[in-house]
């Protein structure tokens, strides 16, 4: 059962000021598909279109054609970490628990389990603005996984972790692979490949399965 | 709305922990009270208008707190774009972020306009302190609209607080009391609050046409504001 279907994806940008102005064609019909219990890979090259791809079936970016089919909570972790620098690790996930209509006892219990699971429980009082980039990105990861959502977007969610938190994320992520989540990730590492049951490779607008 | 409540106190917190910036809520308005008489005076002597002393201290207090609330708003637009679509998109709704937002705008209009109040106070008295603290919020709270504006469609803090300055620079000397009053001036936004602010520093009341005016100026700035925050912070459709 797919938890996301996007068909015919089509964007262009616009660039520049008249008379040089151009457009842009990034994605030129993509295509993919997330089943329940999936851990699917969407690679390219810089610039293919992989973040386009991922913002707009997110919603956060419009799309030119095209049709997004999704199934159940929605989880999203962006490339950047989009955070408040002045509030604090706990503030955040406050914030999101009321986001995700959590009760308390849930985000409590959420909360306290993925600052251990990613091992970042000292810097619950820590704000933003004095984090490292790697524990930032902890917080981001942290953030999308919240409410357990049944579908889990990542665009490159590791950049800025350690080797070890490198692991323990794929570990993260095929635990929950297995209890049913659909898992696409953006990702341009080879050796990953091998962690990934299916991968689309965007080339020229359009995705292929390889 | 407990949900709301929270985040938009959230939103408040954000900003009243950068240090720099609560040094400013606090001083810049008490500076624009100090300076406000004599320097406002020979700028409208020098536009060909004139503004009595008291009058003049009164509306440093009004620009001091348009000044800040136009760039916390800018700020509260434009600094937090993408974490506001985040959030929103995390099931709180743009809607909810954008209430959110605008009680947080609203909370520091009152904040900075408290202080240019009770500075003004301290500093020249004021005959009547009601008509002058509401005049003054008034200032506050068009300004989170013109600042919210500016940031939902320019997100550089360069390029966004400087256009937000120009719009406060031509506003302010175009006012009533600065220059001949005519033109661009009976358009600009804080034109009858500033009338009912210089009346209120030299100790007069103002008519019922002039409140129910900037009772609609405001009202349109902060449907801005809050259309201005929904706007940054809507999800594009899936």
């Amino acid at each position: 059962m797919a938890v996301l279907r996007a068909e015919g994806i089509e964007k262009g940008f616009h660039r520049g000021l008249p008379p040089r102005r151009r457009r842009i064609e990034v994605l030129r019909g993509a295509s993919l598909e997330v089943g329940r219990g999936e851990l699917v890979g969407l690679v390219g090259e810089n610039g293919s279109g992989k973040s386009t791809l991922m913002k707009i079936v997110v919603g956060l970016l419009e799309r030119d054609a095209g049709t997004i089919e999704r199934a159940g909570k929605l989880g999203y972790c962006p490339q950047t970490p989009l955070l408040w620098e002045k509030l604090t690790v706990a503030e955040h996930f406050e914030l999101f628990s009321r986001a995700y209509e959590l009760g308390p006892a849930e985000a409590s219990s959420a909360t306290e389990s993925l600052l251990s699971e990613l091992q970042f429980e000292r810097y619950r009082d820590y704000r933003i603005e004095d984090l490292s980039g790697g524990t930032r990105q902890k917080l981001n990861l942290a953030l999308a996984l919240m409410h357990s959502p049944d579908l889990l977007l990542l665009d490159e969610p590791y950049s800025g972790f350690d080797w070890e938190t490198y692991l323990r994320f794929w570990e993260m992520s095929e635990r929950r692979r297995d209890d049913g989540m659909g898992i696409l990730i953006v990702s341009h590492l080879i050796s990953e490949r091998d962690r990934l049951d299916r991968i689309y490779e965007l080339r020229e607008g359009r995705c292929q399965e390889t | 709305m407990i949900a709301i409540a929270i985040s938009g106190a959230d939103f408040l917190r954000e900003h009243l922990r950068a240090r720099m910036t609560l040094a400013m809520l606090v001083v810049l308005p008490a500076l624009f009270v100090l300076v406000s008489a004599s320097v406002l005076g020979e700028f409208a002597k020098a536009l060909g208008g004139s503004v009595a002393d008291d009058s003049a201290s009164a509306l440093g207090a009004g620009w001091a707190a348009a000044f800040l609330a136009g760039a916390l708003g800018f700020f509260q637009v434009a600094s937090s774009r993408e974490a506001d679509r985040r959030l929103a998109l995390a099931g709180m709704g743009a809607g909810r972020v954008a209430v959110a937002r605008i009680s947080a705008s609203i909370l520091l209009g009152l904040f900075v306009s408290a202080v240019a109040f009770g500075t003004l106070w301290l500093v020249a008295g004021i005959a009547h302190p009601a008509h002058a603290f509401v005049a003054i919020l008034i200032f506050a709270l068009i300004y989170i609209g013109i600042g919210t504006l500016v940031g939902s469609f320019i997100s550089e803090p360069l390029e966004g607080s400087l256009t937000v300055a120009f719009i406060f620079l031509i506003d302010a000397f175009s006012g009533p009391g600065m220059s001949g009053g005519g033109g661009i001036a009976q358009l600009m936004p804080t034109r009858k609050a500033a009338d009912v602010l210089i009346a209120a520093g030299a100790g007069q009341s103002s008519p019922a046409g002039d409140w129910i005016a900037v009772g609609l100026t405001t009202l349109g700035a902060l449907l801005l504001a809050a259309g201005a925050f929904w706007f940054s912070a809507r999800p594009r459709s899936a």
